[in-house]
């Protein structure tokens, strides 16, 4: 359920990351508390509080004392705008990289793609 | 001090503390007055002379009747039990060994008095019914007292409780020092033994010694198991404060 | 606040030294895991800290204070032990009767609830029950008390996957309601490395590792690829395990900054070490270093 890659508090945030991506979080909805996330995911309360928190610090989320965490206004276009960048730092360079120890060029590359989206 | 837990402790199994000890006794009671009315219809049938002598013949054997041990015997165990059993229950349940200990003492000591009472109405009954119109005794015997009926009821709680404290503290020292303790123990115990037959058998003013020594007072032996009693009670406090989980 | 602290705590046994030398500090309101392989010295220190045993030396302080003979401390601290005597005439509820006076938070309700999730039969002799029914008198103890310092001691020997599962998932969800301070000591590490938030890995009575589990993630690496650039990459450090088949090599270590990136350039494989892994390897290396007869082991 959860990447292992990674610490643990930082994939509870990419998984509320991913919510909101994909619009089970829409803007200034509430998220799930910390001990809803603790115990959904069987994690230490601590640790999803902090994945939380990471969200709240980045401006993902808002923090409304007594009530709980919301999606914050123009989370998604942000939240998507910085996964661009790191798609091409962890996707598209790599991809270069291999590319490159096989003798494929760009142009290349370029078509394998196209053709494999046209399939 | 949580005192009230570990009196729980020792008396939450009512069945245990209480039933199982009062239901043995009445069981070993029932035993005697058959076995007594058994006697007395065989005598009945040879007539009145051979009645007055069976009555007569029982009650002076049963001075030593050791039925009454049905009850004293579990309660022999409760030294052992309470260091055995419940310490390390106790200790587990975040129960301090001061506290332990107190409440012990209380139970030890409510125990005692709660069985001395018994024994003493029973006694009382019995001395009043001629050992219930049989001749019989069962709570009139000499482990618990002949006397007056408030000796009795001294005796029996100086005995229950001097027992349950000497049975605790050898039962500490055990848990503190294994089995070397009980060697120890047990040939010390064999050693005075050895000593006193062999001393009766070889010297006579040694045997007039324990036999005058027998023959002391009730008063004189009272002090000396309350003696012996305080002095198990002494080692045992003293142990159980130091002494740790296995 | 810390709610224990100990100073080079040891208890020494005619033969053994079970505890040695021990130093630490362990966080109020956290979910800590003591781990280590068998007679490593996790029992003997939970026996220390809630004064069961005497330390031979060195000091303690428990919620504030030394547990030796303390009310205020033990009152407020549960031990629920793998290796707990019962009486031989009792039955379940009467070690709960005796529980709810001992403790001053328990919670009935709850004690009775955690009974029937648990399916305890209270009334049957403690004697005749299962490992695991036994085992369940334990946990219903340790949740019910609400103790502000709560000790598990392999808690769920005999229980099954589903009910270890509950154990859990009740854990979690009091703990999160009722925050409060739990040492938790298990050999399944794999099941609970997700719920500690600190861990503290005991082996031959000493600390062979203190810290967050956040910090874990990074604390070690296993790399993987040919053995020549594992070779080059090791470039003689000391791995935790080294393992070869043929041309190809994985090595586990101790991660320092810069590793990751280091052995990604070097074009080998890259993956992350969990605590069941890492407590493995930390634990047989240390052995190995002590004890030059045990083979290393490779799996």
């Amino acid at each position: 359920m959860l990447d292992d890659s990674k610490p643990l508090f930082v994939a509870v945030a990419e998984q509320i990351e991913d919510g909101i991506l994909d619009g089970s979080y829409p803007e200034d909805a509430a998220v799930p508390s910390t001990n809803e996330l603790a115990a959904f995911l069987r994690i230490n309360p601590a640790t999803a509080g902090k994945g939380l928190g990471l969200l709240v610090d980045a401006g993902v989320l808002i923090k409304r004392r007594g009530i709980g965490m919301f999606v914050a206004p123009g989370a998604r276009a942000a939240l998507r705008e910085r996964r661009k960048l790191a798609f091409e730092d962890q996707f598209i360079a790599p991809l270069l990289r291999e590319a490159a120890a096989l003798g494929i060029g760009p142009e290349e590359l370029a078509n394998m793609i196209t053709k494999e989206v046209a399939r | 001090m949580r005192i009230r837990n570990v009196i729980q402790l020792h008396t939450v199994n009512r069945m245990q503390a209480f039933g199982w000890p009062l239901l043995i006794m009445l069981v070993s009671l029932a035993i005697v007055l058959v076995i007594g009315g058994l006697v007395i219809n065989v005598a009945t049938s040879q007539g009145a002379e051979s009645l007055t002598e069976a009555r007569q013949g029982m009650n002076t054997g049963m001075m030593f009747n050791g039925a009454i041990f049905a009850l004293l015997g579990p309660l022999i165990g409760f030294g052992f039990t309470a260091m055995g059993q419940y310490f390390p229950l106790a200790l587990g349940l975040g129960l301090t060994r001061r506290e332990f200990a107190t409440g012990t003492v209380l139970v030890f000591v409510f125990n005692a008095a709660f069985y001395a009472v018994i024994v003493t109405v029973g006694k009382v009954i019995e001395v009043a019914t001629g050992g219930y119109g049989l001749g019989v005794r069962f709570f009139d015997v000499v482990y618990t007292g002949v006397g007056e009926w408030w000796q009795t009821l001294i005796q029996t709680f100086i005995l229950i409780l001097g027992v349950a404290l000497v049975g605790a503290a050898i039962t500490t020292a055990f848990h503190r020092w294994g089995q070397p303790f009980l060697w120890v123990f047990w040939i010390a115990l064999a050693v005075v033994v050895v000593g006193v037959l062999a001393g009766a058998l070889l010297s006579e003013g040694f045997r007039r010694l324990v036999v005058d020594v027998a023959a002391m007072g009730w008063v004189p032996w009272m002090v000396v198991a309350a003696g012996i009693g305080a002095i198990g009670g002494a080692i045992w406090l003293a142990l159980v404060r130091r002494a740790q989980a296995r | 606040m810390t709610a224990i602290v100990t100073t080079d705590l040891a208890k020494r046994y005619a033969e053994v030294n079970a505890l040695d030398g021990v130093t630490l500090a362990l966080e109020e309101h956290r979910i800590h895991g003591l781990l280590g392989r068998n007679g490593a010295g996790k029992t003997t220190l939970m026996k220390l800290l809630t004064g069961q045993v005497f330390a031979s030396s060195g000091s303690m302080e428990v919620l504030g204070g030394n547990p030796v003979e303390n009310v205020d401390v033990l009152s407020q601290t549960a031990f629920i032990q793998e290796s707990q005597k019962y009486p031989d005439t009792f039955r379940p509820i009467d070690v709960l009767r005796i529980a709810a006076g001992a403790y001053p938070k328990w919670d009935q309700a709850y004690a009775d609830r955690l009974v029937e999730r648990f399916q305890l039969p209270t009334k049957r002799l403690i004697k005749k029950l299962s490992r695991g029914q036994l085992s369940g008198i334990g946990i219903v103890v340790g949740l019910a008390s609400r103790a502000p310092l709560t000790f598990f001691d392999e808690p769920y020997l005999g229980l099954d996957a589903v009910a270890r599962r509950m154990f859990y998932d009740e854990l979690l969800h009091d703990f999160a309601e009722h925050p409060r301070t739990v040492v938790l000591s298990t050999h399944h590490i794999d099941e609970v490395a997700n719920l500690l938030e600190h861990v503290v890995i005991l082996d031959q009575g000493k600390v062979l590792l203190d810290a967050d589990t956040d910090e874990l993630h990074d604390a070690a690496l296993t790399v993987s690829g040919r053995a020549d650039d594992v070779d080059a990459f090791l470039a003689g450090r000391e791995p935790l395990e080294h393992t070869r088949l043929g041309s190809l090599a994985t090595a586990t270590l101790a991660a320092r900054d810069g590793d990751e990136r280091a052995a990604r350039e070097a074009g080998l494989d890259i993956s992350p070490v969990s605590l069941q892994a890492l407590f493995v390897h930390l634990t047989t290396a240390n052995a190995s270093a002590t004890d030059p007869a045990t083979p290393v082991a490779t799996a």
